[in-house]
């Protein structure tokens, strides 16, 4: 043979799925949640966007190449989604320096640092988000809204519906009256309740959740157990314990980043565990925190926490929980 | 019955069937053939000709070499030139009996004509003998011989013979077309194969993306009326044809770690085996001829065919005959894509089990450059077998044998579907047969030393 | 203020104080008694725990040594006579001199010599690559060049050579432990006595094809002539399945066989003088002509 053949072992083909068309079918899916942020907070939320993912995409590129001295993996799009799921995490007013801390947070510490991509224990973005929260409370909660290409009727107050919820706690009123008092009814906060990018309209998040469901990039069952907790967690203290100091299942499930949570961030590959079981445990666990946390915490939202503390558990989850195998019990 | 399929795990890759509407074709003879001494699972047969000898067709020239072995018979006429070791496909040497081809007479024992034989032979023990002498092993891939295969234990009773028709690797149409070609032979085959059994029922499993082979299949299992034979339509999905995927489509059942389908009542054999029986049994025709296809992807109609070869032909001698290899190709592949061998010597020979010379281009063969692993779990969710391929990967690497047999290394069948479905490019199965391989000299070498205490106990 | 700093030093210094007294007892309550030999023997080792000895560290083997009645079967590869003269003063026990070893790798088909006949696209692993098949080479014996042996010296003592696609042994840093050896899945690299001040000649060439087939894969590959057997002097040099194999232990270092070897698959090292092929080929054909004419002289007498 004058042409030198390939030789390899068996399989001789290969699916087309690849580490990039998985990150670009996440971005896909993110689509329709940015549109609607863009569209209600305007360019000042576009910017954030941006400057996120210019910042990601430019560290890993450059501590890679720099430090790491190893072939990028910027290719692959990982620090794109890591920017786009960091941005939708804050306030569009939030001043542009502080979002590429996050980005060097998320980046350089909660994946490179770790080994880059695979190798993380911590999701990155709720790494880089937690950090500016702590680091930057002001800024953080500071949800002025900035000017939209639409005006959305039931405006958004200064503070998100779980902030101005607990201030309201705090003040002595009750739910009833604190729901009536802004307005919020179900359809409202499905579709358009605001905060940052990323929490404004479950509804957007859910289109985007469906067509990776389509995809088969993520399966069901982390969400479901995450919303599933939630929901339980909250019917049973909102309906039999006391609904005027409890919030429902409906307010839980459509408010703060219970959906970018439980549909985006609970769901990476790297930080949740590998087996339908273990995925299933995992996402109670991130429910229960995160509903303690909302009840009982200083904070009123609690899913960023919940995943990071659950994160930790999925090397455990991991070696406890594994697949049916064929022929054994 | 609807349309069953396997339990867990799978891929569904396009079947790329291109070569499924050309006939079957006689290839030619070639001037020189060389038959390989070990194209069979278990122990090389040995040669009982020697340089000179004058061979027919059809003649024993090679005897089994163990009691999982079989017998070889010379697939042209001519003189014996050479019993020396050759070079096969991965070019590692193995013995072949060279002959160089003179005319084509046929030992006068062999039934050459087209005529149906139903009549089934009443004797199960001349029947089992028939198919040993004639050398007769399994053409799904494996290559157990048969008659080991028909002969289960004392104590263990087969309740279902599955007649695999699935052919779930893609680009493979040789089992497709004898089964619209041969239809009938294949059912007697299947029917002698039951007897010998003991009347087991029968199950034909054919997947949904073959309607033509169920109908022909279906109309001559009606035409011949053997009892207890029915044609089953399985889904489309890969690795279906893998025995314990088929055990678990038809019956529902699944074969422990270690076990033989024996065990869970399940004799599986492949379509073309059962047109081999056929041929012994009622023709008294030894295993010297199989079906190939010759096929690949993004190339010309007039490369692709299936053949009936001789078994023992040069592989070159088949990719001559077909036209040449096309331009496009960059690697040629024996048998189908997903566990099929990559071709390092084209001068190897055809041996029983080949059924496919696959060409495939850059483009669909070349592998993506590794990345890091995202632990996205699609091997697992892929794995047949319900093993964690990342992890056993994992455990190779960090050579803890312990932990790979307590993850069930040793149950893996290398189907493939871990590494056609990582994102990542990371070469899990490469890892993982060393892997098995590894674990399953532990357990051999744990099993033997039991073996030798509980004798030394005895003594 | 100073109230508090009292009361946290004070909790903290009693806590201590309970922990303290806590690992003492359990220290003293899960003692195992050990042969304090062992610990000797463990300091005497090189403490590379690379299992070169055939046990699975150091520890092991001085546990190994402390319990077995003699040294025979125990040797470090690494420490040498040296160390296992120490061990055995130890142990009160004596051992036997070995000469130093190396790994020698025995195959000269690199990437001119040997042309490449298929492209290898799998996991880049030689175990991998030659359960697969024979090679990306003609030559069903020789490197396959993924670099298992490299990935299995502990010591940094190999290192691939990109321009030949042959391992290279550093061997200053070679310790014999054969860990190499057991790595590689085509049996080529083989431990060999040092030989004085390095010198030692051998057959960098494993291929068992008949000559014809070894010479048209490989430029470099023993063709088995044995015109190298039937020069040797020394009775060092034997021919099986057509390869030359030469036993350090009879060989002279007179390099006459790698004068004669035709293809160059016989390698000698560390020689302070480059072979002149020419010079040694002569002495050869004198000492041939001096036997026949003394065998000549003799059959008439005779």
């Amino acid at each position: 043979m004058d042409k030198k053949y390939i030789v390899s072992p068996s399989p001789h083909i290969h699916a087309d799925t690849s580490t990039t068309t998985i990150m670009r079918d996440v971005i896909i899916a993110l689509c329709p949640a940015l549109l609607v942020s863009v569209l209600v907070y305007g360019w000042a939320e576009l910017l954030v966007l941006a400057v996120s993912v210019a910042s990601c995409v430019l560290l890993e590129w450059a501590v890679t190449k720099w430090l790491m001295k190893r072939p990028s993996t910027v290719g692959d799009l990982s620090a794109v989604v890591t920017g786009l799921l960091l941005a939708m995490n804050l306030p569009s007013a939030i001043p542009l320096w502080i979002v590429f801390i996050g980005a060097v947070v998320a980046i350089c510490i909660a994946k490179l640092s770790f080994g880059g991509i695979g190798q993380n224990v911590f999701n990155p973005a709720i790494t880089g988000r937690v950090f500016l929260l702590i680091s930057f409370p002001a800024q953080m909660t500071d949800w002025m809204p900035t000017p939209g290409f639409i005006t959305v009727p039931d405006a958004v107050s200064g503070a998100t519906p779980l902030s101005a919820l607990k201030e309201a706690l705090k003040s002595g009123s009750s739910i009833s009256e604190f729901l009536d008092a802004n307005g919020y009814t179900a359809a409202s906060m499905f579709w358009d309740i605001g905060a940052s990018a990323g929490e404004i309209s479950a509804g957007a998040l859910l289109i985007g959740f469906v067509y990776l469901l389509v995809r088969r990039v993520v399966k069901p069952w982390i969400p479901l157990s995450i919303l599933g907790t939630m929901a339980l967690i909250a019917a049973v203290f909102h309906w039999l314990v006391n609904p005027e100091l409890y919030t429902g299942p409906a307010f839980n499930l459509l408010t703060g980043g219970t959906f970018l949570g439980a549909l985006f961030m609970a769901t990476d590959y790297v930080t949740s565990p590998m087996s339908t079981w273990g995925g299933v445990i995992y996402g109670i666990g991130i429910g229960l925190i995160a509903m303690m946390i909302r009840y009982f915490g200083a904070y009123p939202e609690g899913m960023s926490f919940a995943i990071l503390l659950m994160n930790c558990t999925v090397p455990l989850l991991n070696m406890w929980f594994h697949q049916k195998k064929y022929g054994r019990a | 019955m609807g349309k069953l399929t396997f339990s867990m795990g799978g891929i569904h890759p396009h079947d790329s069937k291109f070569a499924r509407e050309r006939a079957i074709e006689q290839l030619p003879l070639p001037p020189v053939v060389y038959v390989s001494m070990a194209q069979h699972l278990g122990a090389p047969a040995k040669p009982v000709v020697a340089v000179g000898d004058r061979v027919k067709v059809g003649q024993v020239i090679a005897e089994p070499g163990g009691f999982i072995s079989a017998f070889i018979h010379s697939p042209a006429s001519g003189t014996v030139k050479s019993v020396a070791p050759r070079k096969d496909l991965a070019g590692n040497p193995v013995v072949h009996v060279e002959i160089a081809v003179e005319g084509d007479e046929w030992e006068p024992s062999i039934d050459r004509s087209k005529q149906l034989v139903t009549a089934i032979p009443d004797d199960k023990a001349a029947i089992l003998d028939r198919i040993k002498a004639c050398g007769i092993v399994g053409l799904g891939g494996a290559t157990f011989p048969t008659h080991v295969k028909l002969s289960p234990p004392p104590g263990k009773v087969a309740e279902c013979l599955i007649i695999n028709g699935s052919e779930c690797e893609p680009y493979l149409t040789s089992d497709y077309r004898i089964m619209l070609e041969s239809p009938k032979e294949i059912v007697v085959g299947a029917a002698i194969m039951q007897k010998v059994l003991g009347g087991c029922r029968c199950v034909i499993g054919i997947e949904e993306n073959k309607p033509e082979a169920i109908r022909s299949m279906r109309a001559a299992v009606a035409e011949l009326g053997y009892p207890g034979i029915a044609v089953q339509t399985l889904k489309k999905r890969y690795p279906q044809g893998g025995e314990k995927q088929l055990i678990d489509a038809v019956m529902r059942r699944q074969v422990g770690s270690g076990g033989l389908p024996i065990d869970v009542g399940a004799v599986v054999q492949n379509v073309g085996t059962a047109l081999a029986v056929y041929d012994a049994v009622q023709k008294n025709m030894p295993l010297i001829t199989n079906v190939l296809t010759v096929t690949g992807d993004r190339i010309p109609g007039n490369l692709q065919h299936n053949y009936r070869f001789r078994i023992g032909v040069p592989l070159s001698f088949v990719v001559e005959q077909a036209g040449g290899i096309p331009d496009t190709a960059a690697k040629i592949v024996s048998g189908g894509p997903m566990m099929g061998k990559a071709v390092s010597n084209l001068d190897a020979t055809t041996v029983k089990g080949t059924s496919a010379v696959l060409y495939l281009s850059e483009a669909a063969t070349r592998r993506r450059p590794e990345t890091a692993c995202i632990r996205c779990g699609h091997c697992a969710d892929s794995c047949p077998m319900g093993l964690e391929p990342f992890l056993l990967n994992r455990l190779y690497k960090a050579a803890d044998l312990e932990a790979l047999e307590k993850h069930a290394a040793q149950d893996c069948i290398e189907c493939g579907c871990c590494l056609y479905s990582c994102p990542a490019g990371v070469p899990l199965l490469d890892n993982i047969r060393q892997a098995k391989g590894q674990v399953m000299g532990v357990i051999r070498a744990r099993a033997a030393a039991a073996k030798a205490a509980a004798e030394a106990a005895k003594k | 203020m100073t109230q508090t700093i009292i009361w946290t030093v004070a909790i903290l210094t009693v806590l201590g104080l309970l922990l303290a007294l806590i690992l003492f007892w359990v220290a003293r309550r899960f003692r195992v008694e050990e042969d304090p030999r062992i610990d000797e023997v463990e300091k005497a080792m090189p403490g590379a725990n690379c299992g070169g000895c055939g046990f699975a560290g150091c520890r092991a083997f001085a546990d190994a040594a402390v319990k077995a009645p003699n040294l025979d079967n125990q040797y470090c590869p690494v420490g040498g006579d040296e160390v296992m003269q120490k061990v055995a003063s130890i142990l009160g026990l004596t051992v036997e001199k070995k000469a130093p070893q190396v790994a020698v790798v025995r195959c000269n088909g690199s990437c001119t010599a040997r042309p490449r006949t298929n492209e290898y696209d799998g996991v880049r692993s030689c175990r991998v690559k030659a359960a697969l098949y024979s090679g990306d080479t003609a030559c069903s014996y020789g490197c396959v060049g993924c670099g298992d042996c490299v990935e299995a010296c502990r010591f940094g003592a190999l290192s691939m050579d990109p321009e030949t696609g042959l391992p290279v042994v550093d061997e200053a840093k070679c310790t014999a432990c054969g860990a190499c050896a057991k790595a590689c899945p085509k049996h080529i690299i083989e431990l060999r006595n040092k030989g004085p001040r390095g010198m030692r000649e051998f057959v960098s060439c494993v291929n068992r094809d008949k000559g014809p087939v070894a010479r048209k894969a490989c430029a470099n590959a023993c063709i088995g002539c044995g015109l190298c057997a039937r020069t040797c002097q020394h009775g060092a040099i034997t021919v099986t399945d057509n390869v030359s194999y030469i036993d350090f232990t009879k060989c002279k270092l007179c390099r006459e066989c790698e004068a004669v070897c035709p293809s160059g698959a016989i390698h000698g090292v560390n020689f302070p003088k480059e072979l002149d092929k020419e010079a040694v080929k002569k002495r050869i054909a004198d000492r041939k002509a001096k036997a026949a004419a003394e065998a000549k002289k003799e059959v008439p007498n005779g």
